[in-house]
């Protein structure tokens, strides 16, 4: 008989873990946007809600975004899905290096992409008209889908390789020995098997698509999302019930998707996922077939890399493409004195906020998978919040809430945390957007990984004495340390790169690398854009392999077999 | 070195999953008193709550009503780390990121002990189950039967009042099974620690316990020593469960003089040993085991009372397992160091008897069956 754990009563470890996780959400998330939604009942921004559908400018807008949101999703979903399958079907030489570049898109910073793709492909691209004398309008939606299903197809590639990788192989077998060609059975086998994780790649990528802010503001021109609307009613119009009633608008179809995501496509999922694959799977033998596949992969990674070379080159040349000379003065007068300060700000309000994020995350996975028994979903979709919610809403609902003490009567239940005059000149709302925007990936892959682990183990402690903390710290905590280390990785990657709810957040006092790539990228001088987003990527390379050295020299390794028990 | 405490009372204890119309009940007022050192079996097929009630009794679920009583003390609103029980697991549920000394040390280090005393207590343990050469170890460098020595030693260390067990064996093959059964059973008689042990395996039970607790459908069905529930099972699904058996149908069941109750079976009028509702049943039926059973050729081309067609014949070597088509329905027999010539072959009639001592009177389960569903 399949019994939950979580047996008797709540003990006191579970139950202050509770009431904090409870708090720390209520306050990092649930209380900016009730705020946006409160600013949003006021004159200007309830004008746009209720006007939405009859006011033509606010219809495009509303309609650009959806747009984009379905054209990214498709396309990333699609270029995802060959590249995945390419991977787990098809034999061919630099596997694992293909993997590795499909995945450097998910670190990269902002901008990288919009910059380096402009330099190529615009007006004056490098290859658009140095090679083919060839001056297109890259601003506005070609330009966008394009950077954005550059940034974003790595999301599906990571899922549906995941789904194809644990795919029994003997069902492919199965189809073969009824009869069925090698297409037959990828139609009618590997595919429907696949829909769910066709669905979650695609409405993951509608949300990513429709909350980017950063490639809007560079790359968008006069194709307005709902995003970008927002950040201009801050900063163009200095309206935020405005901004209160756009974010409503972009919040809404971003937590619905969000939903669906969640508990109508993951359902679906007739994947086994514990289930250990038997044997090897049947790989694509077919000539057109392989060469179909390996040039689309050839031609979006050969994409990835020239994104990346144009970045590097571009920050130690003079103008890339214009004049080549090599030099260091981009990385002098960054270093010299005009960056130094987000570099250092950045770099230690990250560090800050990544174990914080990271046990946070890791034991609201503790309290869905072990503990909680009633209400344990919804703590789960609080828990995810921070990551279902566009950062541009969160940012704009940290401006209005905490650019003040929060009071109830004259009693302040927060102190001001954000704005010029806080405390620490605002750095505590940067880091409580670190926090709440980086858990919600240890939370996922702690509960995967707890998932798997006999409950068993935890009760033996239990029954040799341990309270529910020791056992946490002596048992748990070790056996999901993979999940810990790449949620720290994660944390910190994310925290360092994360730009849009940032931009409502920075002070004179806490300048972010981040937010200085958007300055620079306006200006147009895109030299200093490639050698910040440079500094980034080493920076995040250094510091987050220094995390894993020091993580895992603390984590025993744990064989995964065993663990599985039962 | 039998200690005076350990004293196990159950009242009344319930657990309810879900609630409305999806509530399920998995125990249903289970009361019982476990005596100090004494080993108590929970047997059944799966499903029928045994389990739960060993996690109500490890506090690993909170009963819906009832009570757990160790030593007079009402354990049911503590957590299990307080309840002093240990617990050996059916996935054995080692810590894999321990070795298998910090494994068995793990409890001793949470009550505090000094690491000498741990080092010694832990060193004794190792030795006795001779797991010493092992102490280095990771989990997975062992074997199952050792994996299952370590959750052993790993509980018993800690010296809890009582021991329970889920289901510890049923990872381990066949061999190791037996060997692991006299095992436990020795340790515990020396150390005379209660334990309350789960299995759906009716060998385990048997050899293990000095009471069966028989359990079916959230409720007890019979609580009972190893003989008792063998040759005087309270009913039929008991019957069927533990062992194998013929139900025989007998006519003209009443009350004998002695007490006893008379039936005929194929002709015979015998008296019998009778549960205490045989007689109230409509259809009782008789319970004889087919080691009681002999059969021996029969003379006529037909069968008469008491005889039957042999349908199936299995030589085992120190026995030999007939099937028999009679008038009282199919009945196995076990006949035990067999001589070859001597077997009666397919298609001939055989003549069965057996001594009406060893034969058991039951209420028939049918009517039971419909008598729990209109309640």
């Amino acid at each position: 008989m399949a019994i939950k754990t979580s047996g008797a009563r709540y003990d006191i470890f579970t139950k202050i873990a509770l009431v904090l996780v409870v708090l720390i959400i209520g306050f990092l998330i649930l209380l900016p946007l009730a705020n946006i939604l409160v600013y949003s009942t006021q004159p200007s921004g309830s004008a746009i809600l209720t006007n939405s559908w009859s006011d033509i400018v606010t219809r495009d807008i509303i309609w650009n975004t959806i747009k984009l949101g379905l054209s990214v999703a498709f396309l990333g979903t699609l270029l995802g899905f060959i590249m995945a399958y390419t991977q787990a079907r098809v034999e061919f030489r630099g596997k694992k290096i293909l993997h590795i570049i499909n995945l450097i898109p998910i670190i990269s910073p902002p901008f990288a992409f919009a910059t380096a793709v402009i330099v190529l492909f615009g007006r004056s691209g490098i290859i658009t008209r140095g090679v083919f004398d060839w001056r297109p309008t890259l601003y506005g939606f070609p330009g966008l889908v394009l950077v954005l299903t550059l940034s974003f197809f790595p999301i599906a590639y990571m899922n549906l390789l995941g789904m194809l990788r644990s795919l029994d192989p003997a069902l492919d077998e199965a189809g073969s020995s009824l009869g069925a060609s090698k297409w037959k059975v990828f139609k009618t086998v590997t595919l429907p098997l696949l829909i769910p994780g066709f669905a979650g790649s695609f409405l993951l990528l509608f949300i990513e698509a429709i909350a980017d802010l950063a490639n809007p503001i560079i790359i968008g021109g006069n194709y307005t999302v709902l995003a970008s609307r927002a950040y201009m009613a801050i900063n163009g119009d200095y309206d935020i019930s405005l901004a209160a009633g756009y974010s409503t608008l972009l919040l809404l179809p971003a937590l619905l998707v969000f939903l669906i995501q969640r508990y109508w496509a993951q359902k679906r999922s007739v994947v086994s996922v514990t289930g250990k694959p038997s044997g090897r799977p049947t790989m694509v033998t077919s000539k057109p077939a392989k060469f179909f596949l390996l040039s689309i992969t050839g031609l979006l990674t050969s994409l990835v890399i020239l994104v990346y070379l144009t970045v590097v080159f571009g920050a130690f040349v003079k103008i890339i493409g214009v004049n080549n000379e090599f030099t260091l003065d981009n990385f002098r007068y960054l270093l010299g004195g005009f960056a130094n300060g987000a570099i250092k700000t950045t770099a230690t309000l990250a560090l800050i906020a990544t174990p914080i994020a990271g046990i946070f995350g890791m034991v609201i996975a503790w309290l869905v998978i072990r503990k909680v028994r009633r209400g344990a979903e919804a703590l789960d979709f609080l828990g995810m919040l921070g990551i279902a919610v566009p950062g541009t809403v969160i940012g704009i609902g940290y401006a209005i809430t905490y650019n003040d003490p929060v009071k109830i009567g004259d009693f302040t239940v927060f102190p001001q945390v954000g704005g010029g005059g806080a405390i620490l000149g605002g750095a505590i709302a940067i880091v409580m957007v670190y926090i709440i925007r980086s858990s919600p990936a240890g939370q996922r892959s702690g509960i995967a990984q707890l998932q798997q682990i006999d409950p068993a183990i935890e009760e033996a402690s239990a029954s040799l004495g341990a309270s529910g903390g020791k056992t946490f710290r002596l048992v748990t905590l070790p056996l999901i340390s993979g999940a810990f280390l790449s949620g720290l990785m994660y944390a910190f990657a994310h925290s360092m790169t994360t730009l849009s709810p940032i931009i409502f957040l920075v002070t004179p006092d806490t300048s972010i690398l981040t937010q200085k790539i958007l300055a620079e990228a306006d200006q147009g001088r895109y030299g200093n854009v490639f050698a910040l987003c440079c500094i980034l990527i080493v920076l995040i390379m250094i510091i987050g392999g220094l995390i894993n050295l020091f993580v895992r020299k603390t984590q025993v390794s744990v064989d995964r077999p065993m663990v599985t028990g039962r | 070195m039998a200690s005076k405490t350990g004293s196990l009372k159950l009242e009344r204890l319930t657990k309810e999953f879900g609630n409305g119309k999806e509530k399920v009940v998995a125990v249903r007022e289970l009361s019982l008193t476990i005596n100090p050192g004494e080993f108590v079996t929970l047997l059944g097929p799966s499903g029928c709550g045994k389990t739960t009630a060993l996690r109500m009794i490890a506090g690993f679920e909170t009963p819906t009503s009832g009570n757990v009583l160790l030593d007079g003390e009402n354990l049911v609103a503590m957590t299990p780390d307080k309840r002093p029980m240990g617990m050996v697991f059916q996935s054995y549920a080692l810590f894999p990121h321990m070795t298998v000394f910090d494994n068995v040390a793990y409890g001793l280090r949470i009550k505090k002990m000094s690491a000498a005393e741990i080092k010694t207590a832990v060193a004794e343990v190792l030795e006795s189950m001779s797991l010493s050469h092992l102490a280095n170890r990771a989990p997975n460098q062992l074997s199952g039967g050792q994996q299952q020595r370590v959750a052993l030693a790993r509980a018993m260390v800690v010296r809890p009042k009582v021991l329970l067990f889920d289901e510890p064996l049923s990872n381990l093959d066949a061999k190791l099974r037996a060997q692991m059964r006299i095992e436990i059973r020795n340790i515990q008689r020396r150390l005379g620690i209660t334990s309350i042990f789960v299995t759906h395996d009716q060998d385990e039970a048997m050899s293990l316990s000095d009471r069966i607790v028989v359990m079916r459908n959230a409720v007890v069905e019979q609580v009972g020593n190893p003989d008792e529930v063998y040759r005087r099972p309270a009913s039929v699904f008991v019957a069927d469960f533990i062992g194998r058996s013929n139900f025989l149908k007998v006519e003209n069941a009443k009350k004998a003089r002695s007490g006893k109750a008379s039936v005929v079976v194929g002709g015979v009028e015998l008296e019998v040993a009778a549960q205490e509702n045989a007689l109230s049943s409509k259809h009782p039926v008789l319970l004889v085991r087919p080691e009681s059973i002999s059969v021996t050729a029969a003379r006529s081309a037909k069968p008469g009372k008491s005889e039957g067609v042999v349908s199936n014949v299995v030589f085992y070597g120190n026995h030999v397992e007939y099937t028999l088509d009679t008038d009282e329905g199919l009945i196995l027999a076990v006949v035990s160091d067999p001589i070859y010539e001597e077997i009666v072959p397919v298609g001939k009639v055989a003549r069965y008897s057996f001594d009406e001592e060893r034969a058991w009177l039951l209420p028939s389960e049918s009517e039971r069956a419909t008598k729990e569903d209109q309640e």
